[in-house]
Order: C-alpha cells, then structure tokens, then sequence
C-alpha cells in the first residue's frame, strides 16, 4: 500500500472545512447542554415526585441507549412533530439532550460530594433551597466535577462524528466524501482520526491547567497566594 | 434574666413534638417553652434526642406531630395544612431571624472569613453590601475575628471557624440562637475562646438553647437546664439545683457518669 | 400522520432477531478484548519494556481521542485494501475489540495496581514464577477488583455495536432501518428498537451498580 500524498492538499480545505463545522456542533452543543444538564441534576432532586421522575426518566433514557439511535429518532421525530430543521441543527439539538443527560449525572455526583452540612447551614440562616445551591453548594463543586466535564466534553467532541448519519457536514462526514471521490480509504479516515486526535488533546492539555488552577484556588493552602502562582501557570 | 411566668415565656413555643427515624424514637412528645432572654442548655446522654430538639426549633429536621412557633409566628407544624410554597415562604422568613451554630462549623470555604458573613445578609436579608459589611465588620470584632476577615476558612483554626459561624448569625440579628455542642469538636485549648464569646452574648440577654457537655459553663451561662433520656424530658430547673440536687435517679446517674470535677465552673 | 402502534408490533420479531445479533456481537468483541488487554497488560508488567510501554500509551491516547465511528471505517476500508478481505461482520468485531481493549487495558491497569506487592513477594518466595504467578495469583485477583468496570465496559460495547449498522452489520439498529425503509414508518420501528437497546443496557448497568454496592460491602 502506497499513501498518497496529494489528497492531503487537493483535500485539505475540505477537510478543515467540516473540522470547523465540528466545532462550532460541540460548542452549540456544550452551550445548551451544560444548562440543561444542571436543569436535570437540579430536577433529580425536586421536591415534586413528578418532577424528579421526569429528570431521572430521561437521564436514564439517553445514558442507556446508542447515540446513533437517538440521533435518527430526533431525524425523524421532530418533523413528525411539525418542526422541520436542517440536519445541524438536528444534530445539535440531539448532541445537547445526550450530553445533558451525562453532564447531570456529573453535576448531581459534585452535587453529593459537597459535605451535607453546607447546605443545611445555608438553609438555617433562611436560605430557600435555590438560593442555598446557587451560593453555597455549586460554586462547591465546579471544581469537584471539572475533570468529569471535561471528560464528558472531550466524548462530545468523539460522539459529534455519528452526526454524519444524518448527513451533517461535519469532520467524518467530509472523511467520506472525500474517500467516496478518490477512493483513497486510508489516508481520509487517518487524517481526520489525526485532526480529532489533535482536538482532543489540546483540549485535554487547556482543560487540566484549568482544573490546576481552579483547585490550587479552592485549596485552603495556597489560596492566600493566588495571584503568584497564576502568573507562573499563565 | 429568666422569667418563668407570664407571656414571655412564650417566646418560643415547642409543643408536642415526635420525632421517629427509621426504628428509633428520638423525641415522644416533648414539650418545651423558652421566654425572650432566656438562655436554655439541654444535657443529656448521646442519643436522648437533645440535637433533634435544637433541630426542630428551626425545623431544620421536621417533627412527625407536633409544632414549633416563635413569637407567636408557626416555624412548622406537622401536619401542615398550607400550601408548599407558603410553608417554604414562611419556614425562609422566621428562619432568618433564628441563628443556628453547628457542631463542625459548616464555615463556607469557597468564600473568605468577611463574604462567610456577608453573603447570607444580602442574599436572605437583602442588605446592600456597604451595610452587611458594616454589620459583618461588627459581628466580626465582636468574636475577635476583625484582623482575619479577608482570611480563608481553611487556613483558620476550629476555634476560630466556630467564631465565624457565630458572628455569621449575629450579623443577621437574630432573635433566637441555636447551638448544637459548639465546642465538642474543638481541641481543648481552643474551646474557652468560644465559651467566651457565648457568655458575653448570654450577658447581653441572647435568647439561646444550647446542646452542650460542658456541664460548668452549662452552670455558669444558663437560666435553666433541661436534661433529656430517651426522647423524654426527664427534669429541668435553674442549673444549681439540677447540678447539685438531681431529683430524677437517671439525672443522678447522668452526672455521676460524668467526671465530679467538671461541674466546676471553668475560669476563662 | 399518527403513531401507529401495529408497525412496532409488526417488526417485534425480526427486532428480536436483531437484539439477539446486538448482543452476540457485544459479547464476541468484549471477550476478544478482554484476551487481548489481558495479553498487553502481562507483556507490559512482566517485560517491562520501555517501548512496549509507550506503543501501549500512544495506542491508549489515539483510541480515546479518535471516534468510534472512524475507527470502524478505518478497520472496514483499509484492511482489504492490504489484501484482507474480511467481510463486515468480522471487520465490525474487529474494531470493537481494538477499541474496547484500550479501555480495559486501563481498568486491568487499576485492578492490578489493587493486587498488593506483598503477593508478589509471597508467591515468588514460594518458588512461583512466570506463567504460574500470574494464572493463579495476579491475573485472579485482579479481575476480581475489575468486575465492576468490566461490566459497565460491557454497556458500552453493546451501545457501540449499534455503529456496526454503518459498515452494513445486520444487527439491530440495521435491522430497523430496513424495516422502515419498507414501511415508510421510521418512528414506529425505531421506537421498538430504542425500547430494545434501553432494556439490554438499563439490565446490564443496573446489574453493574448492583455489583458495584456488593463489592463495596465485602471490601468493606
């Protein structure tokens, strides 16, 4: 097997094309997800039965199912419900409701690992429920479930690539057409497993000085010092 | 201080509370009325239902029957026939005005000793921040904290997060405190500057009910002490008499479990 | 247009069929991977090559930060351009084992590190060595510590099987897709098949924290 080279050129643009179109998928996604994710964590544990079997319905519904399924059942439900898209935004709105069940689950794990006397604290000095998570328990945990987002943000950035199913122009998408045209398999599936690769470990790399820098803030010790120590990082 | 008829002795009324957790009975229909000034310390062997009964004051821990009201205004009452929201609403409201202090402190370590005070005070009662610091400045001083206010909890000692706990729940103003065992999980070098603090707030007629084992500075700040067994209010009276005259055979056997010498008044 | 229950009824069968294939195909690449992260992680160990090591970790790296999708067409186009013509079929276990072993690798790598060095010590004072130190005193306890991942590793092949669908694999997400290519009823029919795949996977996983909280009782 001979590589040829010339595709990498003649294909680039192409291909960098639906790389940029991947981003923009998994930061739209990221964008509603997150939200929607603290929605559901936060529903888990409502006081209203209705309310948590609905958030745990679903969390369970999109944790316990292939992401390509729920892909085509979005393909094909919303204009069953009247609500024509373009297959990106299909793409988006089915890439949100997945995340946003795993984003939940992390958030609802922080949720767990703050210590129960915070928020009862923050309940006896007449904190609604509400009021206790927003200032006393989640800004708690942001740096608890860092790592676990990001995590579930780099599998985002992976499972983005069945989006091709449903004819997204993303990365992989662009992988087929140009195999498609130049029947060249390897060299187009290799170079956008090499682009991914490369996203995901510059985000890996961004992420875990984020995370150092957040825990070296949280961590009693060092909190008297931050500022010295952000400008060595930066 | 103690006043032990009238109307105010009514200032927080605790009426037929039951408490049952999974198999065990923690409270079987107490009863107990605190008056404005007063300040009440519940002894009694682990286990006797004394912290559930701080903790149904604030209905932090919801009684199975029974009511709780202060001022005359319903803490909670079960079974409560409002509206959930109303309950929450009001629970919210009388919440602010009872301070509560806990065992391990429950400082908030994600925000420095000053913002530990201000926070609550903007966010429940919707102070501007020129005025909860003003407040929290006080309250700190008043704990001898003023010179660590823009410390981080973590690097503070268990004395002095304890301290920070209390001057959170003074900056609100609060007309009752609740202290449940302030200084049990404190080293014993750190637990007089805390009973001090108390003591002053004790002589400036705090209204507070305290869960404490420190029987000689039970005997040294309290009006009353109240002793509990087995969810039951076994005795109660003014700490000389329950301290040096038990009627009860189970008090007697309390305090005889106890070191003698701890129902020496500590000096400070 | 309304829902109409008769379609899933109607494709209930040949959906069963397919859930069977779905599960046959899980349970083929998690064992396969299982042999082979069990080889890789001794090979690691034992030899302790520097070289073995980094291959292992680049391999590691590439297969969790590539996608799935592209490592099954990756398998399925090239390998006969060298001159292996293996149909979909095994192409689709094959790339299901490669990835699935990157992940196991990892949790072999916990349960290992679980075994206490004491054993290690004990055995080979008692004369064991070589095959015999790893067959009847590491590699058991180390699957003992790792059921738990190893199961939950499981839900996630029996999801990923679903990508086979992609490279032609009848099982059940293809399955389906035939089916309402005929019917013209594609709610209907993948209704049934998304019902399916959350029966399989809520089973397993639910069976997974189950084992998990078991485990942590002994442990304990």
């Amino acid at each position: 097997m001979s590589i040829d080279l010339s595709i990498f050129t003649n294909y680039g643009p192409q291909l960098l094309l639906g790389f940029w179109m991947t981003i923009k998928i998994v930061v739209a996604a990221i964008i509603l997800g997150m939200p929607f994710g603290l929605v559901l964590a936060l529903g888990r544990r409502s006081r209203f039965v209705f309310i948590r079997l609905l958030a745990s319905s679903f969390i369970e519904i999109f944790r316990n199912t292939p992401f390509i399924i729920q892909v085509f059942m979005f393909f094909y439900v919303l204009p069953f419900y009247g609500l024509y898209l373009p297959a990106e935004y299909v793409g988006v709105v089915a890439l949100a409701a997945f995340g946003s069940a795993y984003f939940a689950e992390v958030i609802r794990g922080g949720i767990d690992a703050v210590a129960k006397g915070q928020l009862e604290s923050a309940r006896a000095t007449g904190m609604s429920d509400w009021q206790a998570m927003r200032y006393i328990v989640l800004p708690q945990t942001l740096p608890i479930i860092l790592p676990a987002m990001t995590n579930q943000t780099l599998s985002l950035v992976k499972e983005s690539a069945i989006l091709s199913t449903i004819t997204v122009g993303e990365l992989t998408m662009a992988a087929i057409t140009v195999q498609g045209e130049t029947f060249r398999p390897f060299e187009a599936f290799i170079m956008v497993a090499l682009l991914y690769w490369a996203l995901n470990e510059t985000l890996a790399i961004i992420m875990r000085r984020v995370e150092r820098k957040v825990s070296k803030r949280s961590s009693g010790g060092s909190r008297a010092v931050p500022a010295v120590s952000a400008v060595k990082d930066g | 201080m103690a006043m032990d008829t009238g109307k105010m002795s009514n200032f927080l009324e605790m009426t037929g509370l039951v408490k049952t957790f999974t198999g065990a009975t923690a409270l079987q229909d107490v009863s107990l009325n605190v008056a404005k000034g007063e300040v009440v310390c519940l002894i009694g062997p682990s286990g006797c239902g004394k912290s559930t009964l701080l903790r149904t004051a604030n209905w932090l821990t919801p009684a199975d029957a029974g009511e709780v009201r202060l001022d005359g205004e319903l803490v909670g009452t079960m079974p409560d026939q409002r509206s959930a929201s109303k309950q929450a609403k009001g629970l919210n409201a009388v919440r602010a005005r009872i301070g509560m202090v806990f065992q391990n402190f429950n400082v908030w370590p994600h925000l420095n000793v000053l913002e530990n005070v201000v926070c609550p005070q903007m966010v429940v009662a919707k102070r501007s921040r020129n005025e909860a610091e003003k407040k929290a400045l006080v309250a700190l001083s008043e704990v001898g904290l003023e010179d660590k206010k823009s410390e981080w909890p973590d690097n503070l000692s268990g004395g002095q997060k304890q301290r920070l706990a209390i001057a959170r729940v003074l900056a609100m103003d609060p007309d009752l405190m609740l202290l449940d065992e302030p200084t049990s999980a404190l080293d014993p070098e750190l637990v007089s500057g805390v009973l001090a603090v108390l003591k002053r707030l004790a002589e400036k007629n705090m209204t507070m009910i305290i869960v404490t084992h420190e029987l000689g500075f039970a005997s040294s700040v309290a009006d009353r002490i109240v002793f509990l067994e087995g969810g039951h209010i076994i005795e109660q009276g003014p700490p000389d008499v329950i301290l040096q005259s038990p009627a009860t055979e189970r008090l007697k056997l309390f305090l005889d479990k106890l070191n003698i010498t701890a129902f020496q008044p500590k000096s400070d | 247009m309304k829902f109409d229950f008769i379609y899933t009824l109607d494709a209930l069968p040949r959906l069963l069929e397919g859930s069977l294939v779905t599960l046959k195909l899980a349970l083929l690449g998690f064992a396969f991977s299982v042999v082979l992260a069990t080889l890789v992680t001794v090979a690691r160990t034992a030899s302790k090559s520097r070289i073995l090591s980094i291959a292992v970790a680049v391999y590691i790296s590439f297969i969790r930060g590539t996608p799935l999708l592209v490592q099954i067409f990756l398998v399925f186009y090239v390998l006969p351009i060298v001159g292996l013509n293996i149909g979909p079929v095994t192409a689709g276990i094959l790339a299901l084992t490669l990835n699935s072993a990157a992940f196991v690798i990892e949790i072999l790598r916990g349960g290992l590190a679980s075994v206490p060095k004491g054993q290690f010590e004990a055995a080979r004072s008692l004369g064991l060595s070589g095959y015999a130190l790893w067959v009847k005193v590491v590699l058991p306890q180390t699957f003992m510590s790792s059921i738990p991942p190893l199961v939950n590793e499981f839900t996630q092949l029996l999801k990923a099987t679903a990508l086979l669908s992609t490279i032609t694999v009848v099982e059940l997400m293809r399955v389906s897709q035939q089916i309402y290519s005929n019917n013209y009823h594609p709610i209907e029919v993948l209704t049934g098949a998304f019902v399916m795949y959350f029966l399989m996977c809520f089973a397993v996983s639910r069976g997974a924290s189950w084992l998990e909280s078991e485990f942590e009782v002994k442990r304990a």
